[in-house]
């Protein structure tokens, strides 16, 4: 749950890249670490296990300086995809502020997006959220495998696939190149922002 | 399209998805490949190009092998606990487990042990180390670690009474029979057992009763705080009944409650889960001395989850 320090005018909220293993949730992370020097406000840390894969977690903290008067802090969080992970998964997801869904345009990878945007609305639900309710943007990640001739789905069939009823802001990405990482996660800002915003009032 | 096309398309898919780590589908791919080649006849290098991809799939297999068992909760660098110290606890109880949770058991300990001294914090101490003890699996240890306390002065009796009541039933559960001393006076009664949910790291045990809560999330429905949702750390739990010190600073949140107040909606969060449910204030008091004269005491008895 995001922390409002009322005294020094202050907010530290947290958002989580949440999705299937492998779909490139450490790759956005390290592209914004690499790319928002100016926002950035300490280290990467990224915790792995074989195979590069994210074991607990990688955050990265950042501050947007102030809005309305208000001194905005971010922490970004990945969770680990991988199905055998998921009471880490759950442990990151613990007061999450806003959530990235990030989808796996592979078509091989199809049903892990699903299973895994299931696996959020589980674990939300055991922290009385509402998968409906909570900030959450959708980034459909490897366009750029496109171009090389790979079988990619189609945006719209993601959107399809996911976001039917979620009606959620959806977003093509290509994290490796940097492409589509930014406005995925100033989206997710905004929503959480406004959120919050509604929450404690703070810009009256 | 040209078999052969199809029978490049299907090795770079193969070769892209090997190298995203997409080891499961990379091997499809290839097996695909491969059947195709066994279908034509006129290719050139047919058996060395079969052989070349049947290592791919066994270097694949491997690879696979590895991340299967890579390690759930491998000790992290002091750089690493630290983190998650900070990140995943607010005080110094909550950043002790924290580390327990994401299996740093060793460390854990060492962060709990100075908090057996400090009266809020004790019991729950007490029981998470007896936890990790278990955790690392020297059942020895714990039981050593128990036998230790019941001979010195450090727990009430009650206390002592539920940390050996948690240990008994963790033993049994695993099936070791090494019965504690049971003190004179008392039963050995077991039913009563109610603190029996386990920090271990990615193997939580089935819940009996209620699990142990660290905090809890009232949601105010009436008052000045309606509609708000305000945690607070739980400092005693005993069976369902639950103990808040609630500074004198922030009397203001539960100014508008009194004894026999129902709240409908409290989140609560233990170490292996999180649930909602209903509680009544059992007894309000403000304490009169002590280190804590002024503050608060907010006993709850939860009355569904
Ligand atoms: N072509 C391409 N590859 C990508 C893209 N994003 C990620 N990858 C690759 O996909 C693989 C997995 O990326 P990660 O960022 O580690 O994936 P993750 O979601 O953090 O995976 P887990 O930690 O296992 O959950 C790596 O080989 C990345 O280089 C992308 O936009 N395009
Ligand atoms: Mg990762």
């Amino acid at each position: 749950m995001a922390i409002f320090n009322l005294k020094k005018r202050e907010i530290e909220c947290k958002i989580v890249y949440y999705g299937p293993g492998r779909c490139g949730k450490t790759t956005n992370l390290e592209y914004i670490f690499k790319s928002y020097k100016k926002q950035v406000t300490g280290e990467m840390v990224s915790i792995n296990t074989e195979g590069d894969r994210t074991l607990f977690f990688d955050f990265l903290p950042m501050g947007l300086g102030k809005i309305k008067g208000c001194d905005i802090r971010v922490q970004l969080y990945t969770v680990p995809g991988q199905i055998k992970y998921s009471s880490t998964r759950k442990l990151v997801l613990r007061g999450v502020d806003g959530i990235i869904f990030v989808a796996d345009s592979l078509e091989v990878r199809r049903e892990k997006n699903m299973t895994s945007l299931k696996d959020l609305q589980a674990n939300l639900k055991e922290y009385g959220k509402s998968i409906f309710r909570v900030p959450l943007i959708i980034q459909h990640n490897k366009r750029d495998l496109a171009d090389e001739g790979i079988p990619l789905m189609s945006v719209e069939q993601m959107d399809r696939d996911l976001n039917r009823q979620l009606k959620v802001p959806s977003f093509p990405g290509s994290a490796i190149k940097g492409t589509g990482v930014g406005v995925t996660l100033k989206a997710c800002l905004m929503e959480t922002l406004k959120s919050l915003q509604k929450e404690f009032k703070w810009a009256k | 399209m040209d078999i052969r096309l199809q029978i490049k398309s299907l090795l770079s898919e193969a070769e892209l998805y090997r190298s995203q780590g997409l080891f499961l589908e990379a091997k499809d791919k290839y097996h695909a490949a491969s059947a195709m080649i066994h279908k034509v006849d006129k290719i050139k290098n047919k058996e060395s190009l079969l052989k070349a991809i049947s290592a791919k799939i066994q270097s694949l297999e491997k690879k696979e092998e590895k991340v299967k068992t890579g390690p759930a909760s491998p000790e992290l660098s002091e750089k690493g606990q630290d983190l998650i110290k900070n990140l995943f606890g607010e005080n110094d109880l909550q950043k002790a487990i924290a580390l327990a949770k994401f299996g740093q058991f060793e460390r854990a300990i060492v962060e709990l042990t100075p908090l057996l001294k400090d009266d809020v914090y004790r019991l729950e101490a007490g029981k998470n180390i007896i936890r990790c003890k278990l955790a690392i699996g020297s059942v020895d240890d714990a039981v050593d670690q128990y036998n230790r306390w019941d001979s010195a002065e450090l727990f009430t009796a009650d206390q002592l009474a539920s940390i050996r009541k948690y240990l008994q039933s963790r033993l049994d559960q695993k099936g070791i029979e090494k019965p504690l001393p049971v003190p004179v006076g008392e039963s050995v009664d077991n039913n009563t057992i109610s603190n029996s949910g386990g920090i271990e790291f990615s193997m939580p045990e089935p819940e009996a009763e209620l699990l142990d809560i660290n905090s809890i999330g009232i949601t105010f429905t009436s008052g000045a705080q309606k509609g708000k949702m305000v945690e607070f750390d739980v400092n005693f739990q005993s069976g369902d009944m639950l103990s808040l010190i609630i500074s004198k600073r922030d009397k203001g949140l539960i100014d508008d409650l009194k004894d026999g107040d129902k709240l409908e909606e409290i989140q609560f969060y233990s170490p292996i889960a999180m649930f909602k449910g209903t509680a009544v204030i059992a007894n309000k008091i403000q304490i009169d001395s002590g280190p804590k004269q002024g503050d608060f005491c907010l006993d709850l008895k939860v009355t569904s989850t």
